[in-house]
């Protein structure tokens, strides 16, 4: 009978959280086009590794990538403040994907769409810390542009 | 007994994950339902569902608003007010250097510029640029051919003008100084003439006339 328990607890507490993610999803009410996926990053305390940071563009948008074609346009950019105990090397950003306005099929452009991640090598002190940055972007659709955007980060690290 | 309570478990776990499912599909419906009613559609054929996601509902609350009065200095260097074109139809166009859609649509405007000259309508490009200097955005506005007025912006003129959330944004300004049409993104080529010809008409029988003022439509 305990397997079938655990099924059945599983199974309601599956059912209980997606119910809570589905209603704490935010309202479409704020001006950013990019979320950041928080998730807890745990490293190894004292050696080298490396921070995992996931960012999701809004569906139907895309925003320039960390190295855009043309120098005109405002590159993907995150910038963190100096926190104590942990050493931040320069951000490793993943490479864009080809992308063309239906009107200006000429043109390639080098975006970021969807899901990605951006990596942060890192040496930190062994417990929690708490790293806060900037993620700066600009954001079009398939036919409007939106002023470049500051998205505050807030990372929370744990070195074991 | 113990039987249909693990049943019993069983089926309440299940009508929650398909209430949630029911719910946040509710939810996408009702949210995609709003954006729409606000929605400008940019191009027809491909309409944008960008604004569900994003939040982005766009209203033309300037229109029927007297245009808000601006002196700005031009690549030049010269002061260029609004006021400068008073009694004439003016398209008031807000771009920026790092706008692909912006950049398609200037050559449209040097064109209607050309053909609509006579009706006296003038077109005045606003650069709202942060970080561009002016020679990026001259060099710019000469890659795209056009020939009009280029100004280089404050900060105010687009709060004045009720925020820039997105571009490109254009308030066509009738004779008399009212925002006939407000349009944001890129609209096709016919609809950016159409909102040309009203505003050159909007005007122009209460000009000719010398009567009262038509105001916006």
């Amino acid at each position: 009978m305990t397997p079938r328990r655990l099924a059945a607890a599983v199974l309601l507490c599956s059912g209980l959280s997606f119910a809570q993610v589905n209603l704490s999803a935010p309202p479409a009410k704020s001006k950013q086009y990019i979320t950041y996926v928080t998730e807890e990053q745990v490293v190894t305390a004292g050696k080298k590794d490396t921070l995992e940071l996931r960012f999701r563009v809004n569906e139907g948008f895309h925003v320039n990538s960390h190295t855009p074609k043309s120098e005109l346009l405002i590159p993907t950019n995150l910038t963190l403040q100096p926190a104590a105990g942990v050493k931040a090397s320069p951000a490793e950003y993943p490479a864009g994907t080809s992308y063309s306005f239906s009107f200006q099929p000429s043109e390639k452009l080098d975006v970021y769409t969807g899901t990605f991640t951006v990596k942060v090598p890192v040496v930190a002190a062994a417990g929690a810390h708490t790293l806060d940055g900037v993620l700066r972007y600009q954001a079009c659709d398939n036919a409007a542009c939106y002023p470049p955007k500051s998205l505050p980060v807030q990372i929370a690290v744990t070195a074991k | 007994m113990r039987r249909i309570l693990i049943l019993g478990v069983m089926i309440v776990g299940l009508a929650l994950l398909l209430w949630a499912g029911w719910h946040n599909l509710r939810e996408r419906k009702l949210a995609m339902q709003k954006a729409r009613e606000n929605q400008v559609v940019l191009i027809p054929e491909k309409p944008g569902d960008a604004a569900a996601e994003g939040g982005d509902e766009f209203l033309p609350k300037m229109r029927g608003k007297k245009a808000p009065a601006f002196s700005l200095t031009n690549l030049e260097g010269k002061k260029v007010s609004l006021a400068d074109y008073k009694g004439r139809p003016v398209l008031v166009n807000f771009w920026a250097t790092w706008c692909g859609p912006c950049k398609v649509e200037m050559p449209w405007f040097e064109e209607f510029r050309k053909q609509y000259a006579s009706q006296g309508f003038e077109i005045l490009g606003l650069a709202d640029d942060v970080d561009a200097g002016k020679d990026v955005i001259a060099k710019t506005a000469q890659k795209t051919g056009v020939t009009y007025p280029i100004l280089l912006t404050d900060g105010k003129v687009q709060e004045n003008f009720g925020g820039l959330d997105v571009l490109p944004m254009s308030f066509y300004i009738d004779r008399n100084g009212v925002i006939v049409e407000q349009t944001a993104g890129l609209g096709p080529k016919e609809l950016i003439e159409a909102n040309i010809k009203k505003t050159i008409a909007s005007g122009s029988t209460t000009a000719q006339a010398g009567g009262h003022p038509a105001g916006a439509e």
